[in-house]
């Protein structure tokens, strides 16, 4: 059963990389703009064997780890600080929406003014993405959980604290995974644009310079990289936690 | 608002805004007068309405604002023409839509910005590039959807409309494609919110005329007042795109099909 | 003393879409005794759900006194434990965690908790659905899950809101009589709202019959049929329960008005 899952999920692949290889062979296409399948893997090989591609890697991750590990605590926090003011969260939805909408590459600019060029710039960016959406994500799913429930435990005789603990972080889980879930691609994206732009470490700037350098199979092993990272993530982290909150608790999120 | 509680007077609500916007505004001007920071770090609120005068007079921005909504415009319909069309065929076919999954899921999660290094050395810095990164970035989530959209109309519905007599394109067009409906308007809202930010980061990298390029290029003569007016423009395009057209267009789809087909 | 005081109730609010004043209750007053078991029976919108959010300190009462065990609701507290109409148990607990809940907040002892919560998964008939979770319960388990972690929480009063509105007719029976077990087996003083007469008179020692909006105390209707003898099976067959069911079912249509009745 299971190998046939693994098969199922490759072999697509296999044939692309198949018609890839085919492609680049007949020779329609110069290698400069088709790298056949062999020289990206020759490639591949090199950068990770001089540990170059090791650095990038490692340096993407880091920027990514850094901001989700800062933002999210804050955004939690503030995001059920302000859904717990009815006025307040009323007036503070459409702003963090606005917000939302800019998050990304769009801060460049006013991050390299502020901080210049390099990490702190690229770190901001990412910052900035992962903590407007999951403080959305965060606000819309605590007003969210039904009433119902918090009445329920107030009459068992919960404080307003075990409230907030046990009742309205539970329940407006599924939202904060699903905002985790969305900031994470679309702060992953934004971090790779932000590579090419402002710094010298990471996977955008890898591809970035090998483009100046024409090295096409360069790009192409930072692309699959890029790929194969996001898939990681996918299915190491944000499915595990999805399926142990989502699906074991039976619930929909909000705001995907 | 959890579950029931009274709603906000919408009087209230306006002051409420009048209140933040005014005290964000103030707190924002004295903080660039009193703040001892050079003075393209933080310029008054004032010198970003000015940076709007200027922009529109001279015809920059209404320029650039049209190049950048022409762009996602453009994907919009190639995602909508295209993508949506092969989705649903890809969705029709439980082969076809087995083997397409792991590939439509990888080519999604690469965005049209990581292929921007290729495109520039097959199309150079010019139009091309920027165009085929943006439409490449909403496609793949459009057609995705579409094609797990046709997947996830219960076979219950098809069954019915087989015992009714129906025809394999009677049941595409009464089932499959209404039933696809809602995810190809979540691709389509997915697809350009992801867009739209390569849109910008595109801009900026190839240096087009375009928003991205509007502020990218002021950074480098320190306007930080244009960069904010671009921002801020950039932020309300989208918002006024994706509350005004995308979601309505997504929740009318789900409504019409009353609950999420779980 | 009675074990509920409510004096000169009454109750007002503002209808948030029409914006018009809707007066809920008027001037309600009525004992519980201890260990009695009292229904609230009225036609729809007569105010019987207000009137126990107002007991649940879930809602201010506009005018009057409510006294529990003499001392004045302020709000919500673990003295009162409420069985909602909704499912209110927690998604993402397991039945025995939420059956715990209570007792969690009160501060027992691990060791303690787990051998009250499994007496009381017995009681209600749970055993083997421990583990499981809300979603994975039909409608009757759930209010079971609802009822046992009332009861673990040890109120002085239970409240219980149509708590078998959303169940089945054939689940509601079973939970009926099973309800009537528990009530005999722990003496709790327990109110329970319906809009359903004949589980009111099945249940109840007295019937509450409420007049239609605003909700006053239209008659107070003893049932004088002895716990042990409460099962449908003997009660289909029992002149004493027919003979009230008519007369609750009577004044109740007198409230309603119109020929279709109390349904």
């Amino acid at each position: 059963m299971r190998a046939a899952t693994v098969l199922r999920g490759t072999l697509p692949f296999a044939v692309l990389v198949g018609a890839w290889a085919l492609v680049a062979g007949a020779g329609a296409v110069p290698a400069m703009f088709l790298p056949p399948p062999a020289d990206v893997a020759r490639v591949a090989w090199e950068l990770a064997r001089d540990g170059a591609l090791a650095l990038h890697v490692a340096a993407s991750l880091a920027r990514v780890l850094v901001a989700v590990a800062v933002s999210v605590p804050l955004a939690v926090a503030l995001g059920v600080l302000v859904a717990l003011h009815r006025r307040l969260a009323a007036v503070a939805e459409p702003i963090v929406a606005f917000f939302n909408a800019l998050s990304g590459i769009a801060w460049l600019p006013l991050a390299v003014t502020w901080f210049g060029l390099g990490w702190a710039s690229v770190t901001f960016i990412m910052f900035n993405t992962v903590f407007f959406l999951v403080f959305f994500n965060t606000l819309v799913g605590v007003r969210l959980v039904p009433r119902l429930f918090e009445h329920a435990v107030l009459t068992l005789g919960g404080s307003r604290r075990h409230v907030i603990l046990h009742v309205l972080l539970p329940g407006a889980l599924p939202s904060i995974v699903t905002g985790l879930r969305l900031s994470l691609g679309f702060g992953w994206r934004a971090l790779i644009a932000a590579e090419m732009i402002a710094t010298s470490t990471g996977l955008g700037f890898l591809i970035y310079n090998a483009a100046n350098f024409h090295q096409s199979d360069t790009i192409l092993v930072g692309i699959v990289t890029i790929g194969v990272l996001w898939l990681l993530t996918d299915r190491l982290v944000l499915q595990p936690l999805e399926r142990r909150t989502i699906e074991r608790w039976g619930l929909v999120a909000a705001g995907s | 608002m959890s579950g029931g509680r009274a709603a906000t007077g919408r009087w209230e609500l306006a002051a409420a805004w009048a209140f933040v916007l005014g005290t964000g505004t103030a707190a924002w001007a004295l903080a660039a007068a009193a703040l001892p920071l050079p003075a393209y770090y933080l310029p008054p609120p004032t010198a970003v309405l000015g940076a709007l005068a200027e922009l529109v007079v001279k015809g920059i921005l209404p320029l650039y604002v049209a190049e950048s909504l022409r762009r996602i415009l453009l994907a919009a319909l190639v995602a909508l023409g295209v993508g949506v069309p092969l989705g649903l065929l890809l969705g029709m076919s439980r082969r076809l839509a087995d083997f397409a999954y792991p590939l439509l899921n990888f080519f999604q999660s690469v965005s049209g910005i990581a292929w921007l290094p290729l495109m520039l050395v097959w199309f150079g810095f010019g139009e091309r590039t920027i165009l085929v990164a943006v439409n490449y970035t909403v496609f793949f989530p459009v057609i995705f959807n579409a094609m797990l959209g046709v997947r996830s109309v219960p076979r219950l519905y098809v069954d019915a409309l087989r015992t009714l007599g129906a025809s394999r394109g009677r049941i595409v067009r009464d089932v499959l494609v209404p039933g696809a409906l809602p995810a190809i308007a979540t691709g389509m809202r997915l697809g350009l919110a992801y867009g739209w930010r390569a849109l910008i980061a595109a801009e900026m990298l190839v240096g087009a005329h375009g928003l991205g390029f509007m502020i990218f290029s002021a950074q480098a003569f320190h306007l930080t007042a244009r960069i904010m007016l671009g921002m801020g423009i950039i932020g309300l395009l989208w918002v006024v795109l994706d509350y005004v057209l995308l979601r309505p267009l997504e929740e009318a789809t789900i409504a019409r099909w009353g609950l999420v087909q779980r | 003393m009675a074990k509920i005081a409510l004096q000169g109730l009454a109750h007002e609010y503002v209808n948030p879409f029409t914006r018009e004043r809707v007066r809920a209750l008027e001037d309600v007053t009525l004992e519980v005794d201890e260990g009695e078991f009292l229904t609230v029976v009225g036609p729809s919108g007569c105010g019987k759900t207000t009137l126990l959010n107002i007991l649940a300190g879930l809602l201010q009462p506009t005018r009057g006194t409510v006294l529990v065990d003499g001392r004045p609701v302020r709000g919500p507290g673990r003295d009162r434990g409420v069985v909602f109409q909704e499912f209110a148990i927690l998604p993402w607990r397991t039945v025995e965690r939420n059956i715990a809940h209570g007792l969690e907040i009160q501060g027992v002892p691990r060791a303690e908790r787990a051998a009250i919560v499994r007496r009381f998964v017995a009681l209600v008939g749970l055993e083997g659905f421990e583990r499981k979770y809300p979603h994975e319960l039909s409608g009757g388990m759930k209010q079971r899950v609802a009822v046992a972690r009332t009861l673990a929480a040890d109120p002085a009063v239970m409240l219980m809101d149509e708590p078998f509105a959303s169940v089945d007719a054939q689940t509601r029976i079973t939970l009926q009589e099973e309800l009537n077990a528990i009530a005999r087996a722990t003496r709790k003083t327990i109110l329970f709202v319906t809009h359903n007469v004949e589980e009111a008179v099945f249940l109840g020692d007295r019937c509450c019959v409420l007049s239609r909006r605003p909700g006053r105390v239209k008659a107070l209707v003893p049932v004088p049929i002895p716990r042990e003898r409460r099962t449908w099976r003997l009660l289909t067959a029992d002149p004493t329960f027919a003979a009230t069911r008519d007369l609750v079912l009577r004044l109740v249509r007198e409230e309603v008005g119109g020929e279709d009745g109390a349904r």
